[in-house]
């Protein structure tokens, strides 16, 4: 009996060049000697071999068959499906993927494996700019499905999901997948990281995404806008302290700038849609931000601030 | 072969000890081969550098595709053969192209180009730019976008960082709520969830220092070029976690706002078992500013429960922000 690596490269290699699909007693011939004569450990071997195959990506094929053979199942490989499809890349923009895959933090070799697939090897060169991009097991059949326009479904919050999706989108260091979902039938984002388990996809071409559809434009980029517009009021104008000025100047914009006063603090004229992130934000600047308007505004965040200061009064 | 004012990644394949196991080494011979056959001949250390694995472990993996073949098995499958730390190859056979990009390696090669060319100084007109689109016409029209939003002034520190520039920067503390003048020499500008920094060399402390970029108030290049150094990227999310000395605070929160403090490291958060509906968190306390600025975000339904000298920081810093409010009315 053979080693099982060098016996997985010979199935792996009688696979690729067979004119026909292949038994397993076929392959356990083919293979002299390298497969157990008992039935059952034959079997169980093939099985094991066949699914570290499948498992580092070899697509291998099956069939039923009919006639002399009939209910036996034959497998194969083909080689179109195996093969690297030809990039073309050049020098430079094999050079230029290397750095970009060395610029990326993640817990996972994925990049380094698939750029020695390019022909890009070594260790990377190493980058003086890096971004942390943090990955989930849930991530690469996510980006199969919206590529093959497959359904998926996957467990969320104690749900099972069924999502077309259009899209995914790292923001703010999280994941986002974003489609249409079936039950509540309208586009809905989902965070990748709070999907328990695995996903399951469904056959390719099951949708049509949207032509207008832009990833970034459903969703919001100021949280303070997220969420169901249902309130009648949308932007707020909120004093900050000359201290904060210039911090949050940068961070909203000049343009949302509406005052500045001779004691250096300014007002600010932000988005108040969603009322929780609004309130989130206002409150982490702490003495140094004010709710001017609207007034409905303003006085829910001096409620909040009121049943924090007598913590007597709330059940 | 590394840059020596870069970052130094860590985790090199390069450092496993221990025979690997039989699905990694297939997987790497079924690069290996394919290389190989191009080539005709390499020397066994560049094609080690280029695995990243040790020359033994090539040899290894080589003898053992040379013993490999097809029915019936009369000449070799793949003509290999190792002469005074050369490697040959004949005539290629059967594995002549690497396989087919995995599901995750498409993911991470089209992530990571799509990260970079949202960095300081991407070109996407460049060589990254012509390459992912190659990538996407191949693995299909992906939908994958990756958003960095860099503060106004990351460029300017990153390519300080690129020509070890020092520079004079007004920075913003939150822990004591004040802004500082400051020198430092940027080594590295990195993302990591969310927020942009730099790791300089910091003047006051003389020490290796991490600071957000979108707290710098103002930076200037003072004229001064330092050498350049190598540095290794802090793990953000370790900052304060792996630090005992830090004080902890339990705090008991309603469970549906347990992502307000998803973003700060935690050391542990479980259900409470006495209060319906609510959770515990123990979590390292940056600075009482910085609990304070919590406390106000999660509202009255929380609770400090430990230290007792926190116990009643929740309702304080209320009566502190309301007296604000009290100053400042709508009509001012």
């Amino acid at each position: 009996m053979a080693e099982p690596l060098e016996r997985m490269t010979n199935v792996l290699a009688l696979l690729l060049e067979t004119k026909q699909p292949l038994t397993l007693h076929q392959i356990a011939a083919g293979l002299t000697n390298q497969y157990p004569s008992n039935h059952a450990a034959l079997r169980g071997a093939f099985e094991r071999d066949k699914s570290v195959l499948r498992e580092i990506g070899v697509p291998i094929e099956q069939t039923v068959l009919a006639g002399d053979q009939a209910g036996q199942t034959a497998y194969w490989i083909d080689r179109r499906r195996y093969e690297l499809a030809d990039l073309d890349l050049t020098d430079d923009e094999r050079r230029a993927l290397q750095l970009a895959v060395a610029a990326v933090r993640t817990d996972e070799a994925w990049g380094r494996e698939g750029l020695l697939k390019l022909g890009a090897g070594g260790e990377g060169p190493s980058r003086a700019v890096a971004a942390t991009v943090p990955t989930f097991e849930s991530l690469p059949p996510l980006r199969e499905a919206v590529a093959a326009r497959a359904t998926v479904q996957f467990e969320y919050r104690d749900l099972r999901r069924s999502l077309d999706p259009y899209g995914l989108l790292l923001r703010d260091g999280y994941w986002y997948v974003i489609g249409h979902d079936h039950q509540h039938r309208e586009v809905r984002t989902y965070r990748v990281d709070r999907i328990a388990g695995g996903v399951a996809t469904g056959p390719s071409s099951a949708f049509t995404r949207p032509d207008d559809f832009d990833i970034r434009t459903v969703f919001p980029a100021d949280p303070k806008l997220l969420g169901e517009a249902e309130h009648e009021t949308n932007l707020a104008v909120v004093r900050i302290s000359a201290a904060r000025a210039a911090l949050v100047a940068g961070e909203v914009g000049e343009a949302a700038v509406v005052a500045r006063h001779d004691n250096g603090s300014i007002e600010v004229e932000v988005p108040c849609v969603n009322r929780d992130a609004f309130r989130t934000w206002v409150l982490g600047m702490t003495t140094h931000a004010v709710v001017l308007q609207p007034a409905d505004v303003r006085a829910e965040v001096v409620e909040w601030l009121r049943a924090m200061a007598s913590p007597t009064a709330v059940h | 072969m590394a840059a020596r004012d870069g970052i130094s990644n860590g985790g090199s394949l390069m450092a496993r000890r221990g025979p690997r196991p039989a699905p990694e080494r297939l997987r790497r011979l079924l690069v290996m081969l394919p290389w190989l056959m191009e080539r005709g001949e390499v020397s066994l250390s560049e094609m080690a550098a280029h695995f990243s694995l040790p020359a033994n472990e090539v040899v290894a993996d080589l003898e053992l595709a040379s013993m490999c073949g097809l029915p019936p098995f009369i000449d070799e499958m793949i003509d290999v053969f190792i002469d005074e730390g050369m490697v040959f190859t004949g005539v290629p056979r059967v594995f002549t192209r690497p396989l087919r990009l995995t599901a995750p390696e498409g993911f991470a090669l089209l992530t990571a180009g799509r990260a970079a060319m949202a960095m300081p100084g991407a070109d996407p007109a460049g060589p990254l730019g012509r390459a992912l689109d190659k990538l996407a016409a191949t693995l299909g029209d992906d939908g994958v976008v990756v958003e960095l939003g860099r503060p106004a002034l990351a460029d300017d520190v990153a390519q300080a960082a690129l020509t070890c520039q020092r520079l004079a920067i007004t920075y913003w503390t939150p822990s004591r709520d004040e802004a500082t003048e400051r020198i430092i020499t940027p080594r590295a500008v990195f993302a990591d969830q969310g927020h942009w920094y730099v790791l300089a060399d910091d003047e006051r402390s003389g020490d290796e220092r991490s600071f957000r970029i979108d707290r710098i108030l103002a930076a200037r290049p003072t004229g001064e070029v330092d050498e350049p150094r190598q540095v290794t990227l802090p793990d953000t999310s370790r900052w304060f976690a792996d630090d005992a000395d830090i004080e902890r605070v339990t705090v008991r929160l309603p469970t549906e706002l347990t992502w307000m403090i998803e973003r700060y490291p935690v050391d542990s958060l479980v259900v409470d078992p006495d209060t319906t509906g609510a959770s515990l968190a123990v979590m390292p306390v940056a600075s009482e500013q910085w609990l304070q600025r919590l406390l106000l975000r999660l509202g009255a339904r929380a609770a400090v429960l430990s230290p007792p000298r926190w116990s009643d920081l929740a309702e304080r810093s209320a009566v502190e922000v309301l007296a604000v409010y009290d100053d400042v009315n709508c009509d001012s």
